[in-house]
């Protein structure tokens, strides 16, 4: 059967394991458009992207140095890092295109840090991210001295609350940023050596793969990733908190993982971690829909999870 | 009427549509040493699974002494008396000797705790007749592959094992060690324990089997008596055509293509001078340990010399990286190609292109088209079976993932070609294929180098011959010079 839905032209140029993925989600809409009337309306598509948006922005950086062989437990933090930064330079009256690059620029040091001394430094990448998780999350607080940063100029919060033809901006910028990931992992050198340095290391490097660049840039693009979404996600609040950010890395792992990447790393896909997201998304939306307590919308979450490594451990044995 | 000590008849195989094995049988007597031959993809593997319990036969018995067994799991073959020394020992490296042979079926005492000491003493017991100088006490990560393997023969005699299947024992052993096992069989079929012994080493097989039941492309072939079957009607048995006598063509020039000059690390690799022409094969045959994959190493980059450099046509090559060798024109085809050769879910065209990603692309992307192109004339130049690119290199058997891995390095554009063990378990027909590669590669002007322990595989290919003992150059020899009985006489320290 695998051959036959192979040779479809459509199903050929989507992996198989999106497709599954995709059939994942159409069932959890096909349920809950059936439960509620509004799930499957213009306007609730539109709020389910937009809550999925902050975690699609870290789930694309997660996903990439999942492939590489990692994981990267620091972007919450490193997020509430670039944001207090950044809103500060904002409300110091730095124009605000500046001030977003710098804020971009603290990420995507916190992930040279991390990548560093992962590559060179030769250390576990769990135990390095969970420095981080703590030491960019005190640098965070030390900064602002606990309190919220507000102030922030209204020129900044227009771009993150607009909308181009009815479509939110974060939802578009995310887009963006997925289509260059996509183009990056799946048309690029770097891509390429993403997927080998994960897959296997030695070989890689006997093959001439920059091994130490390749992970460094990983957790690079991972920091900067996180800056991005801190900054929609402070356009959308007006303040920047030294506390945000909290347990975001946990969504954009299980949005990874339910779209096919492999924590032992050389597998993954940027399309499948966005519909992974969306599946997070709709899950909650739908569920709020319908009113369920929050602490059940937990035990949905995990259940997703759990169920999609399952049928993905039954179905690639074969 | 006596009984086979294992009989296994009729046995089919499939996974999904394809069928792996159509009706195989095989039977052996009690202490006898038997082999199991074919190509790579006969079905060889499918069988010792089946006959271990790792995966289920479609159809087809099993009988020991006479008694019909069903095989479901690999604790219904050990129920049975069935064991198996697989090619990658399976063995945890962080404990003891003892409670490797005890794994799984740990002595108890009050029926909660391990008993250290019994353990110990029944291992030692049982190591006392296989090999002495083993301690039971020692990690398994301490010990030479050689010991580890002779562990892993103890842990069957723990099990009761009166069928031992060993796949590719002698790997990694060298010859002294080869000796060391051909004893240790020796008291095994004196107990009456029973050998399936696999192997492509023909050599290996006629010095212990009595004899063999050849497989092809899942088929039972025949079964031969051993030694009074010759190893041209064996080998034509096993691939199903008469092979090409193998002949030397040598296109050495005296061009100097690569020069090494005092390149040592530790004690592996001490002071080696080396010079290597144009169109060169330049065999090393040595001991294993005596550093010559280590050298190999050095040269390529992958490991970092303390001292000593490397010339490549007059120039010093800057850097010690893969990265900036592979740019100077060498490229390494390793020794052990999952560990450091393929990325093995990755399709055939992205393992080829990896050190040669610029040349792919353009503006900062790959050109796909371009990639697939190349590696698919690559590959049908070195003739890949099946010729699909976009299937993941992992999938294919060790001979086509080789031809992948020198694919690579034509694509790259590499001068000189560094291969470790170039056959190293690829079957008969593949081989004969990679010796043909090498000395195309040597035709167009590259130079060669190539480690092997295959005396016969060194003096087929090589030009020129350096022997290496304990780090260094023993000998150089060339033309006449190249014989058995010349290389083992520098390789063996004191001889």
């Amino acid at each position: 059967m695998n051959n036959i839905l192979t040779k479809l032209p459509f199903v050929s140029n989507v992996r198989f394991r999106d497709a599954g993925t995709l059939v994942g989600l159409l069932l959890i809409a096909l349920v809950f458009s059936i439960l509620s009337p509004s799930f499957l309306t213009m306007p609730n598509i539109g709020n389910i992207l937009q809550q999925s948006s902050i975690n699609a922005c870290i789930a694309l950086g997660m996903t990439l140095v999942i492939i590489s062989g990692g994981i990267d437990l620091s972007v919450g933090p490193v997020a509430a890092l670039s944001a207090t930064l950044g809103a500060a330079m904002m409300v110091a009256g730095v124009p605000v295109p500046i001030a977003m690059l710098g804020a971009i620029a603290v990420g995507v040091s916190c992930g040279f840090v991390n990548g560093a001394l992962i590559a060179w430094g030769g250390l576990q990448p769990f135990i390095v991210t969970l420095g981080g998780l703590s030491l960019y999350r005190a640098l965070a607080l030390i900064y602002t001295g606990g309190t919220p940063i507000f102030g922030i100029p209204s020129e900044f919060r227009s771009i993150a609350n607009g909308a181009v033809m009815g479509v939110p901006t974060p939802v578009i910028i995310v887009a963006i940023l997925a289509l260059i990931a996509w183009v990056v992992l799946t048309k690029t050198p770097l891509g390429e050596y993403l997927m080998a340095v994960g897959g296997n290391p030695e070989a890689a490097r006997v093959a001439g793969v920059p091994v130490s660049l390749t992970k460094i840039s990983a957790y690079m693009i991972s920091g900067a990733l996180a800056s991005i979404a801190s900054l929609i996600l402070i356009g959308r609040l007006g303040a920047a908190e030294p506390t945000l950010g909290n347990l975001w890395e946990l969504d954009a792992i299980a949005a990874s993982a339910i779209g096919g990447a492999s924590l032992m790393g050389g597998r993954g896909s940027i399309v499948g971690t966005l519909l992974g997201c969306v599946i997070l998304g709709a899950l909650r939306n739908g569920l709020t829909l319908l009113n369920v307590q929050a602490f059940y919308q937990l035990l949905a979450t995990g259940i997703i999870i759990i169920v999609a490594m399952l049928i993905d451990r039954a179905t690639s044995g074969k | 009427m006596t009984h086979h000590r294992l009989k296994l008849s009729d046995v089919d195989k499939s996974y999904g549509s394809i069928q792996v094995l159509h009706g195989v049988s095989l039977a052996l007597a009690a202490g006898e040493v038997h082999g199991l031959l074919g190509e790579n993809g006969a079905g060889k593997s499918t069988l010792l699974n089946v006959m271990c319990g790792v995966v289920r036969s479609d159809a087809g018995t099993v009988e020991i002494d006479g008694m019909q067994v069903t095989i479901n799991s690999p604790a219904d073959a050990a129920q049975a008396g069935i064991a198996m020394i697989h090619q990658e020992l399976q063995q945890v490296p962080e404990l003891t000797v003892a409670q490797n042979i005890f794994l799984g079926a740990s002595r108890r005492k009050g029926g909660l705790f391990v008993d250290k000491k019994a353990q110990e003493a029944e291992a030692r017991d049982l190591l006392s007749t296989l090999d002495p100088t083993i301690d039971v006490t020692a990690q398994v990560r301490d010990l030479r592959v050689a010991q580890r393997q002779i562990v892993e023969i103890a842990k069957a005699l723990r099990a009761n094992a009166r069928v031992i299947a060993m796949d590719e024992p002698t790997s990694s052993l060298t010859p002294a060690e080869f000796e060391r096992l051909v004893e240790v069989i020796e008291k095994l079929t004196a107990r009456g324990v029973s050998i399936i012994y696999v192997s492509h080493k023909m050599d290996e097989v006629y010095r212990l089997c009595s004899s063999a039941t050849i497989l092809r492309d899942g088929r039972f072939v025949t079964r031969v008596d051993i030694p009074s079957t010759p190893l041209p009607q064996v080998i034509e048995f096993m691939v199903g055509r008469e092979l090409a006598h193998a002949h030397h063509n040598s296109f050495a020039t005296d061009e100097v293509m690569m020069q090494v000059s005092g390149l040592t690390r530790g004690t592996a690799v001490r002071g080696v001078d080396l010079t290597l022409h144009k169109g060169e094969v330049l065999g090393i045959a040595g001991l294993v340990g005596s550093g010559r994959t280590e050298l190999l190493r050095l040269i390529a980059g992958v490991d970092v010399a303390d001292a000593g450099e490397v010339s490549i046509e007059g120039q010093p090559v800057a850097g010690n990286s893969p990265r900036t060798r592979i740019r100077a024109g060498l490229g390494l085809v390793p020794e052990e190609r999952k560990r450091d050769g393929i990325v093995s879910h990755r399709p055939i065209t992205a393992n080829i292109g990896l050190p040669a990603m610029r040349q792919f692309s353009r503006a900062g992307v790959i050109r796909k088209h371009k990639l697939h192109r190349r590696s698919e004339e690559l590959m049908r130049e070195v003739n890949l079976r099946p010729l699909d690119v976009t299937r993941p290199i992992g999938s294919f058997s060790g001979g086509n993932q080789q031809k992948a891995i020198i694919g690579r390095w034509l694509a790259a554009g590499t001068q000189i070609y560094l291969f470790d063990e170039p056959t190293r378990g690829i079957d008969v027909g593949a081989k004969a294929e990679i010796y043909d590669l090498i000395e195309t590669l040597a035709h167009s002007g590259c130079g060669v180098l190539v480690v092997s322990s295959e005396m016969a595989e060194v003096i087929r290919l090589s030009d020129r011959v350096l022997v290496m003992r304990e780090g260094q150059i023993a000998a150089d020899l060339s033309a006449e010079d190249i014989n058995e009985a010349n290389i083992a006489r520098h390789a063996i320290p004191g001889a």
